[in-house]
């Protein structure tokens, strides 16, 4: 019969020794396995002893397998610290290793651009009306002071279809259509669609581009509201440091009319190469509604007056990514596409 | 338009004026000068040849001459021959660099000493004249060439269509003024007239058919005029506003034009019939031939200068060349008028002929204005070409141009503006203006505008003078915010709920494009897909004509353009408007405009790799329809045009069809230039935004699910979406989930079947489920496939 301390201190020698999990996993099979460990196998035979004799044993048996079981764990948790201890060796992989690939689709810039523009405006307080963009000539002309034969009309040259069907010119129908659903002041809407001009494509100018425009009617407004709501938005697009200035101008459907420059974001205004020594960069054209606007919208010019403004959304995301060239964004090249 | 520095210089003192300081006053009070040129002739003197020979060795033929500057006399080499002695030319020195940008070098040609350069008009910027060296009138050798012609500074100005005013120095000289605040030195109407017998109007009979086409005609006779060279600061200003010199008599109608703005025309009233003038629409089959050497088809809705005979010019447009000025003309009908605008630019565009003068006709002058030009080229004729003015001109002048007043409550220039201008300021800016201001009994102010202001018409015109003049960088930016009774709730915009989709398709590696809506309608009817297009009367182009009536040609265009530049692996989408005209009414009246979505993906080369690609794009198009929070969609087997016929579906989503999916044919992807396989699906956005939901919440589940695999045998034509619906309605409430996740035909299958294996998951929300339980539900969907579609089953 084996002595219990003696096959104690074997064991606790054994694990000492042990290096690894599975080691000790054996080790815990072969002493405290629950047949045929060699500390339950102390036991056999202890039916023929004496009572006070098989009490001893009982107790002998039980102190060795506390203590065993107290050397395997203290045993583990020293491997595990050591396992831990040497992970910077053990373990280390090339950090430098390039991930796999991202598939990653991207949102084309002038959505971006588009969705700045709107959060910006909606933060005003302006929401986003839509309209057709096959449009009759009384909606995108008659209705905006453009009258037949107008010299102005010049300025936009259409896509017709018939005589009073065109692709509208400007975004502009959109305000009256929503004057005529509105009815009643205040209104403060921003007008986002494609528009479409008879000028052959070149690196500025499309046939076909995006505009944005923005029209408030109210009681009392004035030019200094239009003005700082251009800083507000300029601001908030482009920086908190950009300056805008106004310069009269002319548009039949406001008076007075105004086309709007952002200061040059690499001169501060100074003047420079990009923005070929002027300082200023041209962003769009804006006024203050004229009463027969108002009129042909349904809106009485005595008790309410307004002001718009619109701009491209293509020039605005010319002038924050520096492209340029508006053919860019509609040749779909994901070349381009991907770097936004 | 070209401004001239020096020549406002005729009309206000700009002293301490620089030309940069001219372009930003008038750039803020709404003349935008664009671009500013300046040529410095400081260090260019004045020379005079004394001696000319030809170089004898050069092979190209070079001339020698010796110049006086003054301080001495140096030799110089010239390609030109006009410097012939005697003659005053402009030299620029060794070490000087010209206004064109050239410096200039001692040299030695060809075993010559050449110490300078006698320059060009070209040169020196003075205009574009290259061909010979430009010959002075005047001037003493060794001064400076500034001495006689000052350094000239051009302007390029955008002129806004309501100013015609301002396509005229004069016009352009007022405003500067204003803006200054400096006096103007000149009077809008001269009071030169002529004197000579017998009256104007018994020389030359003028008649006008039509006044609404020409609301006034001014014809002038000036006899014993000397056609000849114009002077040379006439020919300098000319040529900076980018014109031709010709001679005395038309430099002096085209200075007009460039001064007032007012066209005018000189005839040789020798050369005309009559001598008559007949202003009238021109007759079936007229012709002319117009000065710049084309004959001219004229149309009944032209309106012409006629003589007695044949038109003589093509009104505000062109003048004819059989009735020109020429060096034999002594006596001219000088012609003033006012042509409808309208007109005039309906005539100009469809002779494709844009001149100065219908520029300004086109933008409604004044007819005011044809009184001054023609007096002050009548004055300039008799002071440059001598000549007699006669008196009492022929003036017909059917519809005198009416005053019109405006009357102005100026506390409107402070409402409107939002920043105090006292009105002592607005008052004073009106009359720099020219405007007549009278203030009335109750405060109001009775506006008269000056003859050359026909824009000015309603009060909000006269803010606007104010405006600029005052500064609009005055005025304080400010929002509004003023206490409202009524309001409309924030709303998403559509574009911004479609953001869900987008972040699903750039999840799925799809970039987005915007490409252009007009496409070519020869490409639509190709594609079979023309049917409700909208056709373009006047395109651009035969690949611009036509609006799209589907997507999908032009994220094909986009694949090809991406494959040809090395792409393989393509996935693009658009969010976009079609185009359809509505049943019955094409071109009549406006299309439907159903926004869509669509969407390409690149689906390798073999039938399988075609239809893994196409099982992957409807999971992304499932995916797009629950970022919107809309029921799942179903897809029923179809064909369409561009789609592959046996791999083509329609997408239906609560009984509404929104578009297809499918494969293309393989004849559209090759015609699109496309190799290889192509998936795609369109469908419409706003019946998804229409039955979008907002998601509730749903307990989560307590009890654990149990999940089994069912491999079903049917025949080939049985579709997985059939096996489907019939399990989930066999099947009731303990499933929760199934889907197919395989198919197999092959040796384990008998001929003309298939198997679909599909996965159900099964929980009860009260109980944990036993295998018999679960059993026995499996045992009755068999039931239910055996009998509604001859299943058997794969263990
Ligand atoms: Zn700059």
């Amino acid at each position: 019969m084996t002595d219990p301390s003696a096959l104690t201190a074997e064991a606790v020698a054994a694990i000492g020794k042990a290096q690894t999990s599975a080691e000790l996993e054996r080790l815990e099979v072969e002493y405290l396995g629950r047949k045929s460990g060699r500390v339950s196998k102390l036991l056999e035979g202890i039916d023929k002893l004496s009572p006070e004799e098989r009490a001893a044993l009982g107790k002998a048996v039980n102190e060795s397998k506390r203590a065993i079981e107290e050397a395997l764990s203290g045993r583990r948790s020293q491997l595990e610290e050591n396992r831990l201890a040497d992970l910077a060796e053990t373990e280390a992989i090339d950090v430098t290793f390039p991930g796999p690939p991202l598939d990653r689709g991207h949102v084309h810039v002038l959505t971006q651009v588009r969705r700045q523009i709107e959060t910006v405006l909606e933060s005003l307080g302006y929401q986003v009306e839509l309209g057709p963009e096959v449009e009759t000539e009384w909606y995108n002309f008659e209705a905006l002071n453009i009258t037949a034969g107008h010299p102005a009309r010049e300025m936009w040259d259409s896509f017709y279809f018939s005589p009073e069907l065109l692709l509208r010119a400007h975004t502009s129908p959109v305000q009256i259509h929503a004057m005529q659903r509105i009815k009643e002041p205040p209104i403060y809407i921003i007008t986002p669609g494609r528009c479409y001009r008879r000028d052959a494509p070149e690196a500025t100018r499309l046939p076909y581009f995006s505009q944005v425009e923005g029209l408030a009617v109210d009681k009392g407004l004035t030019f200094g509201d239009l003005k700082g709501t251009l800083l507000y938005m300029i601001q908030s697009l482009y920086g908190r440091e950009r300056k805008v200035r106004v310069r009269p101008s002319f548009f039949p459907f406001t008076e007075p009319s105004f086309e709007f420059d952002v200061s040059c974001g690499i001169c501060g205004g100074m003047g420079c190469k990009s923005c070929r020594h002027k300082g200023w960069l041209e962003v769009g054209g804006c006024g203050m509604v004229h009463p027969q606007v108002l009129r042909n919208g349904g809106i009485d010019p005595a008790q309410w007056n307004g002001y718009a403004w619109g701009f491209g959304i293509e020039r605005m995301a010319m002038l924050k990514h520096d492209v340029d060239d508006i053919r860019l964004f509609y040749e779909s090249d994901l070349r381009f596409l991907e770097q936004f | 338009m070209r401004i001239s520095y020096e020549w406002l210089g005729d009309f206000l003192d700009l002293d301490g004026v620089t030309p940069k300081d001219a372009a930003d006053v008038l750039t803020r009070l709404g003349v935008e000068v664009e671009s500013l040129t300046m040529v410095d002739l400081s260090n260019i003197v004045i020379g005079k040849v004394l001696e000319q020979k030809p170089h004898p060795k050069s092979r190209t033929p070079l001339w020698i001459h010796q110049v006086d500057i003054g301080v001495r006399v140096e030799q110089i080499i010239a390609g030109a021959p006009n410097a012939v002695p005697g003659t005053l030319v402009p030299v620029a020195l060794p070490g000087t660099t010209v206004p064109n940008g050239k410096v200039v070098k001692d040299m030695n040609i060809a075993g010559f000493k050449a110490s300078g350069m006698l320059c060009s008009a070209d040169e020196l910027m003075l205009g574009e004249d290259h061909s010979g060296i430009l010959l002075l009138d005047r001037g003493k050798p060794g001064d400076p060439l500034t001495s006689i012609i000052p350094s000239q500074a051009i302007m390029e100005a955008e002129i806004t269509s309501n100013r015609p005013d301002c396509m005229g120095h004069l016009g352009v000289a007022r405003e500067l003024a204003a803006g200054l605040g400096r006096p103007m030195k000149r009077d809008f109407m001269p009071s030169f007239t002529g004197t000579a017998d017998p009256p104007g109007r018994e020389l030359v009979k003028v008649s006008v058919d039509d006044p609404d086409l020409c609301s006034r005609y001014i014809g002038g006779v000036i006899k014993g005029v000397r056609v000849g060279r114009s002077p040379d600061w006439m020919q300098r200003r000319l040529r900076a506003c980018g014109v031709r010199p010709i001679n005395n008599i038309v430099d002096i109608t085209n200075y007009v034009l460039f001064e007032y703005a007012q066209p005018l025309h000189a005839f040789d009233l020798a050369r005309l019939n009559g001598p008559a003038i007949h202003v009238r629409r021109a007759r079936e089959k007229e012709k002319l031939l117009s000065l710049d050497g084309v004959v001219r088809d004229l149309t009944p809705d032209m309106l012409v200068i006629a003589d007695a005979l044949r038109p003589v010019a093509i009104a505000g447009v062109i003048g004819g060349e059989e009735t020109a000025v020429t060096t034999a003309t002594t006596d001219i009908l000088l012609e003033s008028a006012n042509f409808n605008g309208a007109s005039v630019r309906q005539t100009s565009r469809a002779l494709g002929l844009r001149t100065e003068a219908s520029s300004r006709f086109e933008r409604a002058l004044p007819p005011e204005l044809a009184l001054a030009g023609a007096r002050r080229a009548a004055s300039l004729i008799a002071e440059l070409a001598g000549g007699t003015v006669h008196r009492e001109w022929a003036d017909v002048y059917p519809r005198p141009q009416q005053p019109v007043r405006v009357i102005l409550r100026p506390a409107l220039i402070d409402d409107v503006l939002g920043t105090h201008v006292p009105l002592e300021e607005a008052e004073s800016i009106l009359k720099r203006l020219n405007f007549h201001v009278k203030v009335m009994g109750d405060g109001e102010w009775d506006v008269l505008p000056p003859v050359f202001r026909l824009d000015v018409t309603i009060p909000e015109d006269l803010v606007e003078e104010v405006g600029r003049v005052h500064g609009y960088d005055r005025v304080p930016p400010t929002l509004p915010g003023r206490r409202h009774e009524r309001w409309t709730p924030a709303t998403p915009s559509l574009d911004r709920r479609l953001d869900a989709i987008r972040e699903v398709l750039a999840g799925a590696g799809y970039s987005e494009t915007w490409s252009p809506a007009l496409v070519s309608g020869r490409q639509l009817e190709a594609l079979r897909i023309a049917a409700h297009a909208m056709r373009v009367s006047n395109p651009l182009s035969d690949d611009m004509d036509t609006l799209r009536t589907s997507l999908l040609p032009s994220l094909m265009d986009a694949m090809a353009l991406n494959r040809d530049r090395g792409r393989l692996d393509i996935r693009i989408y658009e969010i976009a408007e079609a185009y359809l005209a509505r049943v019955g009414d094409h071109n009549g009246g406006q299309p439907e405009e159903p926004l869509r979505l669509a969407a390409l993906a690149s689906a390798g080369a073999t039938a399988d790799e075609g239809r893994d690609a196409l099982y992957r794009l409807k999971s992304v198009l499932d995916g797009c329809v629950a970022a919107m929070s809309a029921p799942s969609c179903m897809y029923d087997r179809a064909s369409a045009e561009l789609f592959h016929p046996g791999r083509c579906a329609a997408v239906m989503l609560d009984g509404r069809q929104l578009g297809y999916i499918g494969e293309l044919h393989p004849t559209v992807s090759a015609g699109a230039g496309i190799d290889g396989r192509v998936v795609a699906f369109e469908v419409d956005v706003e019946p998804m935004v229409a039955e979008s939901r907002i998601p509730r919440a749903q307990p989560l589940p307590r009890f654990p699910r149990v999940q089994r695999d069912l491999a079903v045998i049917v025949d080939e034509t049985v579709a997985a979406g059939v096996l489907h619906t019939a399990i989930k309605e066999v099947a009731g409430d303990l499933l929760e989930h199934v889907r197919a996740f395989d198919e197999y035909r092959g040796a384990q299958v008998s001929e003309g079947h298939k198997s679909v294996a599909f996965t159900l998951t099964f929980r009860s929300p009260e109980r944990t489920l036993t295998d018999a339980e679960v059993d026995k539900v499996m045992a009755e969907i068999k039931l239910g496939l055996e009998k509604r579609h001859r299943a058997r089953f794969r263990e």
